[in-house]
């Protein structure tokens, strides 16, 4: 049961996320009918599982969910914003609910009942014809098109409730016209353990079918019913059969059982289309009839099977010897009914553990990794018998073994990285519900467009990407979008727009967040950090200088603390976050167009290719993706600088020189007379600065598993990280972008793209 | 009989199982659960901007610790060309690891630490002197040394 609770929730994931999907293509204008049932598929099949499980508010609300998108469906209404607008946000009270069913936090029932009502609402436009259209239009819609979920259910519990003997149920009367609605109620006991009544039900069947002008015809099942002495008084035993009149439509017969779907029986059926089978006719309005009636035939046969046997048995001779096996009997259908709750409970708190603790993997990855791990063991058995060989041709030969295991090695480590890629789709969906809520809190129109969803990322950065995302996109729509009047005012689009965007480059991910808003107003942000201390009153600083002012702790130029952002912890954290990463943060903003936000992250945590150089004795890596190029240098192309550090130009490109050995501090350094001949390393930060780095030799490029130092040192200035070489040594990674930083606050502070804007 | 003796020694909560090692001529101990393994020196890869008593970074098995010279944090002249030159790695009370570099170990002492003398100065290294054998040996405060290599503060 565990299992299956499990996953369930992790298919409501997958159709949350088709939801969402189907949704934002209904906003942009895509109406066609795949998509809308689509929209519809996920919130069934939501609700179908959900009914199954007991999930009652889940059911209760995505039954109403369901409602209002058929109407879209078949077309009563068309899906205008607001529709769209309606329905988005009832999807994200839809996600909260399943994340409280899996023991999340509780949803506030008042906007569950405000997004019902909203729904409702919805419904009632196109519904004004009465319940008939709709039972039409439900009834020709309905049946092939979708796919029931697979679903497990709870045994029915086969022994019944006495009925209320004060009740009337003996007319029988003829079935009427062939379109008559019959109704078949049979309450369990669990009905009349929540205090509620069979005689409501049929009071309310009763009423709808008042309120069609008609009257309804009862007949009572008392076959199940045992003798006197065999009698338990809190047992139901009795099924219904109720035919309503014509006019009623099923919607509103369904609408009756809506609270009891959980704790009975029943079945809808049209008196014309009885030889089908009910389920068919019943999922459209109402899952838990489905699977109720899916569940039934098996508990009715018990049911017809097991108290007629005491009823024909009955010789009051052997009644002495029926408690017995009746009784099992019982204690079985008691066992059977009564565990499945304790053990959904029990999924309940497992689920809460581990945070999505399985992933989907196409299979043809795993195959080629199989593939690739096959072609492993080949190699590591020729390399075997290689090793046996002493003559110089198989010395040779190993050495060529051993270089093609190398790139199987190699070939491996991006399968294994392949399965545990994944689309940043998860993350950046989420940010859709981020953006419309903090636009409702603000009062703002605001559309996140997402670009280059499907774009591949290691899956523990897609989930660490979650929270610094959610800061900056609620920081985009508080203070990088103006308010609507300010937008028109300045002849911009009422609507604001922000794009958030995924793509690879040069083996990093580079995620861009932009804003169509106000830009950073430098000015203010000057005059704040001068107001906070961060910087002294007369500082001089360039425009990127300033904007980065935005990411010191404690800085907010908000003027009101809004709910969402302005309490100047945030920006701080994001950048915090990002650089745990491994990743850099840049901006770019122009004043009245907008701002642009930039994070680089690593594919991966774990491995990074590298250049193996030696510096000051010591032999060091430096990431392969921030080189340029590597060559040797002329003594003339050298430059001293009155401060004694020197630049290069290179195809008249000036850049800062960087010993590295002494930049290092490493203590055995040799000092150099002349420069001319040195090797450099020209590397690249990522806002384009760039510098060259004086190293003593280029050994080798090779892939390194990156290992922390900080767990057992403090962070040493220049230093990334730490990796162990195949001698089993130490070697350290540089921190190239706090290499270049500091070597060009020395002589410039101005990166070096900014220099063909001034020369302009 | 001998084990009863040990599980009155270990479960007596003044009786300490020390290691003692030597620095130069100068004997120093600290608590044996503390210590995780004692290697070889071998080879160290030189950290930038470390203490002058940072010998570097070595790899065990995958984890990658930082080694002190006992000799130069205390102050004290080593023992010259010394191929017994071992790094006892030790792991402090908040988790973190690190080798420090020693002359030799010499053996273990069942150390009663009633018989510890207080060392006045706050915040030092040294614990405590104790007699061992009509030999002061010095009580290494762990937690001070290796203290100083994860945070901020350290001198250079």
């Amino acid at each position: 049961m565990d299992d299956i609770l499990q996953i369930f929730f992790q298919e409501c994931d997958e159709q949350l996320q088709e939801l969402e999907r189907g949704l934002s293509a209904l906003s942009d204008g895509e109406s066609e009918h795949e998509t809308v049932n689509a929209v519809f598929r996920a919130v069934h099949s939501i609700k179908g599982g959900a009914a199954s499980f007991g999930l009652d508010n889940l059911v209760r609300f995505s039954h109403v969910f369901e409602n209002s998108l058929d109407g879209l469906r078949s077309g009563r209404f068309a899906p205008t914003h607001d529709v769209v607008k309606t329905f988005l946000k009832a999807m994200d009270v839809l996600s909260d609910l399943v994340n409280e069913a899996r023991g999340g936090a509780a949803v506030d029932p008042t906007r569950v009942a405000e997004s019902h009502a909203e729904l409702a609402a919805i419904n009632s436009i196109g519904g004004d014809h009465g319940g008939a259209a709709s039972a039409a239009t439900t009834e020709d819609v309905i049946p092939a098109d979708f796919s029931p979920v697979p679903i497990d259910f709870e045994p029915v519990a086969a022994d019944f409730e006495p009925i209320p003997f004060d009740f009337d149920f003996g007319e029988e009367k003829p079935a009427p016209a062939a379109a008559a609605l019959r109704v078949t109620f049979h309450p369990h006991d669990t009905l009349y353990e929540r205090g509620d009544d069979a005689r409501n039900i049929l009071i309310g069947l009763a009423d709808i079918a008042r309120e069609c002008g008609g009257e309804i015809q009862t007949s009572c099942d008392r076959s199940a019913l045992p003798p006197l002495a065999d009698l338990v008084p809190d047992k139901s035993y009795v099924t219904w059969h109720i035919v309503l009149p014509p006019e009623v439509s099923e919607e509103s017969a369904n609408a009756v059982f809506d609270w009891v779907s959980e704790d009975c029986d029943f079945s809808i059926v049209r008196e014309s289309a009885e030889d089908e089978v009910p389920a068919e006719q019943d999922g459209e309005q109402a899952e838990p009839a489905e699977t109720e009636a899916a569940a039934a035939p098996p508990p009715e046969e018990e049911r017809t099977a097991e108290p007629p046997a005491p009823e024909s048995a009955l010789p009051p001779a052997i009644e002495a010897l029926l408690p017995m096996p009746v009784a099992a009997a019982l204690d079985l259908h008691a066992g059977s009914a009564t565990t499945p709750p304790p053990a959904t409970g029990a999924a309940q708190a497992a689920a809460r553990k581990p945070e999505q603790a399985s992933i989907r993997v196409d299979l043809h990855r795993i195959d080629d990794l199989m593939d690739l791990v096959g072609e492993l063991v080949i190699a590591q058995a020729a390399i075997e018998s290689l090793s046996r060989r002493t003559d110089a041709a198989g010395q040779h030969e190993l050495v060529q073994s051993i270089s093609s295991m190398q790139s199987l090695t190699r070939d491996i480590q991006d399968a294994v990285m392949a399965v545990r890629a994944q689309p940043v789709r998860a993350v950046f969906q989420r940010m859709q519900r981020v953006v419309r809520e903090a636009c409702s809190m603000t009062g703002k129109d605001i559309v996140l467009t997402l670009e280059g969803e499907d774009t591949e990322v290691d899956r523990t950065l897609v989930e660490k990407l979650t929270d610094p995302l959610t800061h900056m996109l609620r920081n985009a729509v508080d203070h990088g979008i103006e308010s609507t009047e300010a937008r028109i005012a300045a002849g911009k689009p009422a609507e604001g727009h922000i794009v958030l965007s995924a793509e690879h480059r040069s083996g990093r991910i580079l995620i861009t967040i932009k804003d169509d808003g106000a830009g950073i107003n430098r000015q203010r942000v000057f005059e704040t950090a001068v107001k906070r201390g961060i910087i002294p009153p007369n500082a001089v600083l360039s425009d990127d200088e300033i904007n980065n002012l935005i990411f010191m702790p404690g800085f907010s130029t908000a003027a009101t603390v809004s709910n969402l952002s302005g309490r100047g912890v945030g920006m701080d954290v994001v950048k915090q976050a990002i650089q745990s990463l491994g990743g850099r943060i840049t901006i770019s903003s122009t004043p009245g167009k907008g701002t642009t936000f930039g994070f680089s992250l690593p594919l991966t945590l774990a491995i990074l290719d590298g250049m193996l150089i030696a510096a000051g004795g010591s032999t060091m890596v430096i990431p392969i993706s921030s080189i340029i190029e590597t060559m040797i240098v002329k003594q003339s192309d050298i430059y001293a600088l009155p401060d004694g550090s020197n630049v290069i130009s290179i195809r008249g490109d000036c850049m800062p020189l960087i010993p590295l050995a002494t930049a290092l501090k490493l203590s055995d350094a040799p000092p150099r007379d002349s420069l001319d001949a040195s090797i450099i390393l020209v590397v690249e930060n990522e806002s384009g600065a760039r510098a060259a780095l004086i190293v003593d030799e280029i050994r080798d490029q090779t892939q390194v598993v990156i290992k922390s130092i900080e767990s057992n040192y403090r962070q040493i200035f220049g230093v990334s990280a730490a990796t162990i070489l195949g001698d089993g040594s130490v070697s350290l990674i540089l921190d190239v972008s706090a290499l270049v930083a500091s070597a060009i606050g020395h002589i410039d502070s101005k990166p070096s793209n900014t220099r063909p804007e001034l020369a302009a | 009989m001998t084990e009863q003796i040990e599980l009155k020694r270990a479960t007596d909560p003044r009786i300490v199982k020390m290691i003692v090692f030597a620095i130069g001529v100068q004997e120093y101990c600290i608590p044996i659960l503390s210590v995780r393994e004692i290697r070889g020196f071998e080879k160290t890869t030189t950290l930038p901007f470390a203490p002058p008593y940072v010998c570097g970074a070595i790899n065990l098995r995958g984890i990658i610790l930082t080694v002190i010279d006992l000799a130069i944090y205390l102050n004290v002249p080593p023992q010259p060309d010394n191929p017994r030159r071992v790094a006892v790695i030790v792991e402090s009370k908040d988790g973190v690891v690190c080798g420090l570099l020693v002359d030799r170990v010499i053996d273990m002492a069942d150390i009663d630490l009633k018989d510890v003398q207080a060392v006045s100065e706050e915040g030092s290294c040294l614990a405590g002197l104790v007699l061992v054998d009509d030999r002061m040996i010095g009580i290494l405060r762990l937690d001070t040394v290796v203290g100083q290599l994860v945070g901020d503060t350290v001198s250079e």
